[in-house]
């Protein structure tokens, strides 16, 4: 690159004006008619031109190595048999043509695996621009084309782009693709789950005609076994049966054939359908209104997921005043629709305070009775009168309560206290404000209670007057029963001495006879905070827990040892190592947890395929080839021609190399040193004095 | 008295532990069990009695119709009881009554927010309004400290009109005058705030008139009314009215919007009754 450049040595202004005197010199010359006109108007703009300082600029270039971007896919795909092989001596052999090649320099850039899958796009197109675009002569990606990133490919490069491979022709693989799964459930309302087989690459025959067999589990259990020929949706009605999560696994057993499939693990997914109740309803009967009771209702109207039917007796049948009716805004309740007909819809049935006194027939209690059996809840907050004749014990409720009164009230302030039990049970454990030793401040005394002995296998979580029960929770057949033998909680509503947590103890009272599994007081919980590490945390009312046993996918057993944490809890963490479904159990209780994807993305497809980077290599005139009919030789052609082609021995694949260069300095040179515009000027200033000097005498003689 | 002043500040320091070993005032503490009705001692003579009278009576009425069998009333000195204990206080208001302390404010404002209900009784209501002196300036005085709703007359649909008795008025020993509560919360709000209900389930902590509803509900001894209330067949018939409002009052102290919400029961019911037919 060279130029002419000017370095004035006086400012542009004095320059022009020196060239403009220069040509009123010579206009004037003229017209006086002297015959050096020409020679003085030159000598004045060579005077200027020489100010101008005219340089010759002269850059300094280099010849720029040309850059050829390996890409290296080793993402999990690629690990299927022998295709690591290939990539490495595909890579080998490419590196080593291409430093033979004058002036090549490689950029090896390696494809790990990501979350989202393999990101062969992403990989191109950060790759190219990392490197200056005039440079890159070529971009070859040894990989099995199976990219999860389609949108980040880049429409065109300004090399040819080839892609190698892997894998082989006979490949095949059949797998399980989850059309559609829902992420919630409702509880004991079946959801579908559809599902289909696909088959991919070069199925065997014997193969391709012959059904799957699918099996389906949730929670461990199996549900059910069927066939499915591929390609066929199928809706797999699968039932939640509790709250949180239910794990549903679904897999086929791999095909038998005498070229074994890719992989099989896409045969199988493990999916996790949250289990979600419905509407919650709960039945709130209050024996007579009392200042506990907006207490209840304040805590049930508070949740906007709950239905609560409310019922209290204003007037008991055997008082009567002389209203008349229509003056009276009393319903009769349809006892017999809720108690008789309906009672399997709620929840939850919380008796506040009730004494039985003829409202509900003996039959309705029964009936109550029957639905705690088979799975339903019971909440007694018993005020004095469960010590009374009129005491729900009497009823034929009594025979599933956790306690039977003595008879005796206690009628005196008295401390609220988590009994041993208590601090590991969920429903009391962690309360906040709860009295402990050596702490000065705890939450307030209640009043009054009544004395119950416990029933044999009911736990005692709360104890008041005299280490007497009160708080007691109960299982009877497949329900629950919680009986709190005071009135009184409200007075920690109220703040009486300070107060206490009362709401959130009625929920939890509440919500552990509804089953939440979050206060179930035995369980085995699983954290999958982050990737796969696991918090494992055991709830237990025993003192100690014994060791997790967990089932790997692949058969092989690790066993945790749990360290306790706080009363009732023992964890331990834990990582799993690689995504699957872990089965745990501590010999009593189970359970399935289903870590990173549902099925891992890699092997979503592992057929390599070269249709998703095709577009791209015929736009830059590159090649998709096949390493299974050998590696290609590497050539250098001129841009713009056709990159690839078939070779005597084997195909070629090539770069162009793009002479790029760089600039590195410049060469300032004058067009003519100082003196020689000295002996220009001088000398045409002298040749236009001559000329007319010689003019003159000419005239003269 | 020093030696009281030092166990106060020793039991200042101990903090809530000592607190707690002091045994709770045994009125209080039966006034708890029984649901007693309470009312404050403005330190008037006639007045406290009739409003002991009034409370007796109205608990009389509770007892012999309803299932709630309220204890004797208590008269409750604002400056040194604890009102945690209470659900119902009754507060007559007269001239000369002294502003209770900033303590007892706070104890009134604690007894609100957690679902207590103040009745403010003016005992006006057959001279307010005249332009003559009334109530409005002493309740103005004594309720200006405490955390009180915007409020409103109450209206024709509230609650209050149907928690055990069908009501048009709220009577008392006169008649006639209309009775403030919490306002009802604006369409705006309370489609704003659906998914979260008020505190205390939107139950006004405070109800305010002024129809001398003790002195109406008001027996002696011996079981009879102690002041007369209108004249005549009409005037028995204003104290059956003012009666059927105290016990509407409790029960919807002790309920709250129990009653609208059975509204509610039947669409339930009809929605069991649907998802029935559908399974």
């Amino acid at each position: 690159m060279t130029a002419i450049g000017f370095d004035p040595l006086l400012p542009w202004p004095v320059i022009a004006t020196v060239a403009l005197l220069a040509l009123v010199v010579a206009l004037w010359s003229w017209w006086r008619g002297l015959r050096g006109w020409a020679l003085r108007g030159l000598a004045g703009l060579a005077a200027a031109a020489a100010l101008a300082g005219p340089a010759l600029e002269t850059g300094i270039r280099e010849t720029l190595s040309d850059i050829l971007l390996l890409i290296d896919d080793r993402s999990a795909s690629q690990s299927l048999p022998g295709r690591a092989a290939q990539v490495d001596a595909a890579l080998a052999r490419l590196e080593s043509q291409a430093l033979a090649l004058p002036g090549t320099e490689i950029r090896r850039v390696t494809l790990g695996d990501d979350p989202d899958g393999s990101l062969l796009g992403t990989a191109i197109t950060k790759a190219l621009a990392a490197e200056p675009q005039t440079r890159v002569a070529g971009i070859i990606a040894v990989s099995d084309g199976l990219t999860h990133d389609p949108a980040m490919i880049p429409a065109d490069a300004p090399a040819p782009v080839h892609l190698l491979l892997t894998g082989r022709p006979e490949d095949w693989d059949r797998r399980l693709v989850i059309e559609e799964a829902p992420a919630y459930g409702l509880i004991d309302q079946p959801i579908s789950i559809r599902v289909r087989i696909e088959d991919q690459g070069r199925v065997p025959e014997a193969i391709a005609s012959a059904p799957a067999r699918l099996h389906i589990s949730i929670d461990g259990e199996d549900l059910r076994s069927l066939d499915l020929p591929p390609d066929v949706s199928l809706d797999i009605p699968v039932v939640p049966r509790h709250a949180g999560q239910n794990v549903v696994s679904i897999g086929f057993d791999a095909p038998q054939a005498d070229i074994p499939e890719l992989t099989d693990r896409n045969n199988a997914a493990a999916l996790q359908i949250q289990g979600v109740r419905d509407r919650l309803r709960v039945l709130l009967v209050s024996g007579e209104p009392h200042p506990g009771e907006r207490t209840w209702r304040n805590l049930l109207k508070s949740d906007a997921n709950l239905d609560l039917i409310h019922f209290t007796i204003l007037r008991p049948p055997d008082k009567m005043d002389a209203v008349p009716v229509d003056e009276m805004s009393l319903i009769a309740f349809p006892t017999q629709e809720l108690f008789l007909e309906r009672i399997r819809d709620f929840d939850l049935i919380i008796f506040d305070r009730y004494r039985v006194r003829g409202i509900l027939m003996p039959q309705y209690f029964d009936n109550i009775r029957r639905y705690v059996e088979e799975g339903g809840a019971v909440l007694v907050s018993a005020g004095p009168e469960m010590s009374t004749v009129e005491s729900l014990n009497l009823s034929p409720l009594g025979t599933i309560l956790p306690g039977r009164p003595t008879g005796r009230i206690y009628e005196e302030p008295y401390l609220p206290r988590l009994s041993p039990e208590g601090e590991r049970h969920p429903v009391t454990a962690g309360l906040s404000g709860a009295p402990r030793e050596g702490e000065a401040s705890h939450w307030g005394r209640w009043l009054r209670m009544s004395q119950v002995i416990p029933e044999p296998g009911a736990q005692v979580v709360l104890t008041g007057a005299e280490g007497q029960p009160l708080l007691i929770l109960d299982r009877v057949g497949k329900g629950r029963v919680a009986m709190l033998n005071s009135d009184q909680v409200w007075l920690w509503g109220r703040g009486f001495e300070g107060g206490g947590p009362q709401l959130e103890l009625l929920r939890r009272i509440a919500h552990w006879s509804m089953k939440e599994p979050d206060l179930e007081e035995e369980a085995l919980l699983a954290d999958v905070a982050e990737g796969l590490a696991v918090t494992i945390t055991r709830r237990s009312m025993s003192p100690e827990a014994r060791p997790v046993r967990i089932t790997r996918p692949d058969g092989q057993t690790d066993t945790v040892e749990l360290a306790p944490a706080g009363p009732g809890r023992f964890t331990a963490r834990w990582t799993a190592p690689g995504a699957g479904l872990y089965r745990m159990t501590d010999g009593e209780i189970s359970r399935v947890m289903a870590l990173g994807p549902a099925a891992p993305r890699e092997f979503e497809e592992t057929v390599a395929s070269g249709d998703l980077l095709a577009p791209l290599a015929e736009k830059t005139r590159g090649a998709v080839l096949n390493l299974s009919q050998g590696i290609p030789d590497l050539r250098a052609v001129r841009e713009g021609r056709q990159a690839h082609g078939k070779g005597i021995s084997r195909n070629w694949i090539a770069i162009t190399p793009r002479g790029a260069t760089s600039t590195t300095g410049m060469t300032h040179r004058p067009l003519l040193p100082g003196w020689a515009w000295l002996v220009l000027v001088a000398g045409l200033a002298l040749a236009g004095w001559l000329a007319e000097g010689r003019s003159l005498r000419l005239r003269r003689g | 008295m020093i030696v009281k002043a030092l166990l106060a500040v020793l039991g200042l320091g101990l903090g809530a532990a000592a607190q707690a070993q002091e045994p709770p005032d045994p009125r209080l503490v039966t006034a708890a069990d029984e649901v007693a009705l309470a009312y404050v001692v403005t330190g008037e003579g006639p007045v406290d009695t009739a409003s002991e009278a009034g409370l007796r009576g109205i608990s009389q009425v509770l007892t012999d119709r309803t299932t709630v069998e309220p204890g004797a009333p208590i008269g409750i000195r604002l400056d040194q009881d604890d009102l945690s204990l209470l659900t119902f206080l009754y507060w007559p208001v007269t001239e000369s009554q002294p502003m209770p302390s900033p303590q007892a404010y706070l104890r009134l404002n604690r007894f609100l927010r957690s679902g207590g209900m103040i009745l403010f009784d003016t005992r006006d209501g057959d001279i307010a309004g005249l332009g003559g002196p009334d109530g409005t300036e002493a309740l103005r005085r004594l309720a200006a400290p405490l955390d009180v709703p915007p409020l409103a007359p109450v209206p024709a649909d509230h609650v209050l009109t149907r928690s055990f008795y069908l009501l048009q008025d709220f009577p008392g020993r006169y008649g006639g005058r209309e009775i403030w509560a919490e306002a009802p919360a604006s369409a705006e709000e309370a489609a704003e705030g659906a998914p979260f209900r008020k505190l205390n389930d939107g139950v006004t902590p405070v109800i305010i008139g002024g129809n001398a509803w003790a002195e109406a509900w008001a027996i002696g001894e011996n079981g009879l009314p102690l002041y007369s209330v209108g004249s005549g067949l009409d005037g028995e018939n204003q104290r059956e009215m003012s009666y059927r409002f105290g016990v509407n009052l409790i029960m919807y102290v002790l309920t709250g919007n129990y009653k609208s919400d059975q509204v509610h029961v039947p669409a339930l019911l009809e929605r069991l009754r649907r998802e029935e037919v559908m399974q």
